[in-house]
């Protein structure tokens, strides 16, 4: 982990609200949460569908598709707010200072462009560079991210390479103008798992050496304990427990946390019956009182049904949960 | 020897993935073929669960859709209870063996009609097979089965649309026994489900296979899953089977280097901050597999044989540096 204090986090996000506007009123899709990420950090987000996690990412790079919009808190990308600035300037930042990685590379690359010229395109929006050197950069890119022979392949089209290899493009792509922050969203959910360890292991590696902070969005627990350093997990738009992945992998505190980690089948665990959480994720349009989280906790008492906790420090992690505010009041 | 309930023998099947007749004399090229599914065998045992797993393009789910016949097989025959359903399958003995096999799909979400109320789903195949007298009858089962799966009785009345995944799979289940089957395909039956409801779905299909026998053929590429759920495991590359192994064996001692190398490669949460060697390369494409053994381009231990001579499946694997006894050093 590279937790220099006086390093400045390069991106700060600060109770951030995230309401999608409909007819029968707002609804919070993400509920005031706050985390740092440091240079070279990776922060893992996970949580199951509809926790926002997804959502969280999009209002990073500014692209929350409407009805939704940011309604509150603030996002600060090196010290610098960006959550208010205009679509054109926005656009500048995106692909300049942020890169991004999808899930689906086919979508995210121009089917009838060459990567070539995908990605010079993308080098000389945001660097002064002649054509020459620009394509240079390309090709050094595309042996960056391990594409055999680059200056040959630097001319095919996204449909002539294979999934594992459009996702290292991509990372090509979202690296090109030396981002300070790359958002990967799901970026292994679609490819198969001997290539998903690859595509893992290159994005570490990469953002390691460029000192790159990734805010590394994914629902895969086995993805997040082996590219992660902090781990956030998210439940109805709102982060329950934060902290250092060996931490919260490992000993998990937040009832939620600790349910879907025993719920995930292991390669090495010989339990029998996998720990079940009952019931599922409720509708943002229906959230519960208090703790959302309460109708489905076997830990739940009285005050949890009517007051929402609030994330508290616990050692290394901050932990939103009752149950150990509890604790220290009855002690 | 008493019979296996399920015995699949050499199953085959080619796609024909040429292009149009007009491009063919126009622009020149051959036919092309695509074998999904190369000379497959393998049996399960009445009450136990078999798990095939591998990459997309694997043609595990090609073998799903042969067993229950929504494919009609090249090549080589399926036996379910000693009947026969092979290219020539015809007749009432398969019509009746139509009960006793069901299956799950993937997406919840594409295998229910959203037209249709969940109480008419479910009683479907009872209808379909005449398994009811009465509608009253009829109704009960429903009832009956909504129950079985962790429903209500008045989820009847509802539509698709008003549940949530993992209750939706819980639907196609109901489904799926309402005609009382004995082996039920699953094809990749927890793929779309979050993990705290895979939980939960995972656990239902173990109940319900304590308590009716039921066979399971379960798809999957999740290599965790399947070791939670399967008896016996097969691992299918690029159409054949290069391994079968028993329960948590094979994921205890993998021989295949194909299989090991599945198995490094899994992101698992035992696994923090692991550094491992990356597999190298990709599935090559299925039109022109290499030849030889199929994996040797990404072999460790391949050879000049391997290069060669197809290998042929030998107690429970199939690959020329096991039998050599090169495998075991690495």
């Amino acid at each position: 982990m590279t937790d220099i204090p006086t390093n400045e986090p390069v991106l700060s996000v600060r109770d951030l609200h995230v309401d999608f506007s409909t007819r029968r009123g707002a609804l919070k899709a993400i509920d005031g949460i706050s985390f740092d990420i440091a240079p070279g950090e990776v922060l893992g987000v996970v949580g199951e569908s509809g926790a926002g996690k997804s959502v969280t990412g999009s209002a990073v790079v500014g692209l929350i598709e409407p009805p939704g919009h940011i309604s509150g808190g603030e996002i600060r990308l090196a010290g610098r707010r960006i959550d208010n600035l205009g679509a054109e300037e926005m656009r500048r930042v995106r692909g300049k200072e942020i890169g991004m990685i999808f899930q689906d590379p086919l979508t995210s690359l121009n089917p009838l462009y060459r990567i070539g010229d995908q990605l010079t395109e993308t080098i000389r929006t945001h660097l002064p560079l002649s054509a020459r050197a620009a394509r240079a950069r390309a090709i050094d890119l595309l042996a960056d991210v391990g594409i055999p022979a680059p200056e040959q392949r630097i001319d095919s089209y996204p449909h002539e390479f294979s999934g594992g290899m459009r996702q290292r493009v991509v990372i090509a792509l979202a690296l090109a103008a030396e981002p300070k922050l790359v958002v990967a969203d799901e970026p292994t959910t679609a490819l198969d798992v001997s290539v998903q360890a690859q595509i893992i292991a290159l994005i570490k590696k990469l953002c390691a050496e460029r000192g790159t902070a990734v805010m590394l969005v994914t629902h895969d627990m086995g993805v997040i304990a082996e590219t992660a350093d902090q781990v956030a997990v998210m439940y109805a738009g709102r982060i329950v427990e934060k902290g250092p992945v060996a931490d919260i992998i490992g000993r998990p505190m937040h009832p939620y946390a600790r349910g879907l980690m025993s719920a995930i089948p292991s390669l090495v665990s010989d339990a029998d019956r996998l720990v079940q959480i009952p019931g599922s994720m409720p509708r943002l349009a229906s959230l519960p009182d208090g703790c959302a989280f309460h109708p489905r906790c076997d830990r739940c008492f009285d005050i949890c049904t009517t007051l929402r906790p609030e994330p508290e420090p616990r050692g290394a992690r901050r932990v939103a949960c009752h149950l150990y505010t509890h604790e220290e009041m009855a002690s | 020897m008493k019979q296996d309930f399920v015995q699949i023998a050499e199953l085959r099947r080619t796609f024909d993935v040429s292009k149009p007749w007009l491009n063919r004399v126009l622009e020149g090229g051959e036919k092309q073929f695509l074998k999904a599914v190369d000379g497959v065998s393998f049996s399960v045992p009445r009450g136990k669960t078999f798990a095939l797993v591998g990459e997309s393009g694997s043609g595990k789910s090609t073998v799903a859709r042969m067993v229950v016949g929504l494919l009609r097989p090249t090549g080589g025959a399926v036996e379910i209870d000693g009947v026969k359903l092979g290219p020539q399958a015809r007749g009432g003995a398969v019509k009746a063996l139509r009960r006793r096999m069901q299956m799950v799909f993937q997406d919840p979400y594409a295998s229910l009609n959203p037209r249709w109320r969940v109480g008419r789903i479910i009683a479907e195949p009872i209808r379909a097979f005449g398994l009811a007298t009465s509608k009253r009858e009829m109704d009960m089962r429903v009832d009956e089965l909504l129950a079985l799966v962790g429903l209500h009785a008045a989820d009847a009345r509802k539509f698709p649309h008003e549940f949530s995944g993992g209750q939706r799979q819980r639907v196609a289940i109901a489904r799926a026994l309402a005609s009382k089957p004995e082996l039920i395909v699953c094809d990749e039956p927890t793929s779309a489900l979050d993990v705290s409801v895979q939980a939960q779905i995972l656990n239902l299909m173990r109940d319900l296979q304590e308590q009716f026998g039921l066979t399971y053929l379960i798809i999957s590429h999740n290599l965790a899953v399947v070791r939670h759920m399967a008896d016996q495991t097969g691992v299918m590359y690029l159409g054949r089977l290069v391994e079968i192994g028993e329960g948590r064996d094979m994921f205890r001692n993998p021989r295949h280097p194909y299989t090991r190398m599945l198995l490094q490669a899994v992101p698992d949460i035992a696994a923090i901050g692991a550094t491992r060697t990356a597999v190298q390369g990709e599935i090559p494409n299925p039109i022109t597999p290499p030849p030889g053994c199929t994996f040797h381009p990404r072999c460790p231990l391949a050879n000049d044989r391997c290069r060669r001579e197809a290998p042929a499946m030998r107690a429970g694997v199939a690959c020329h540096a096991v039998e050599e006894g090169r495998g075991e050093a690495a």
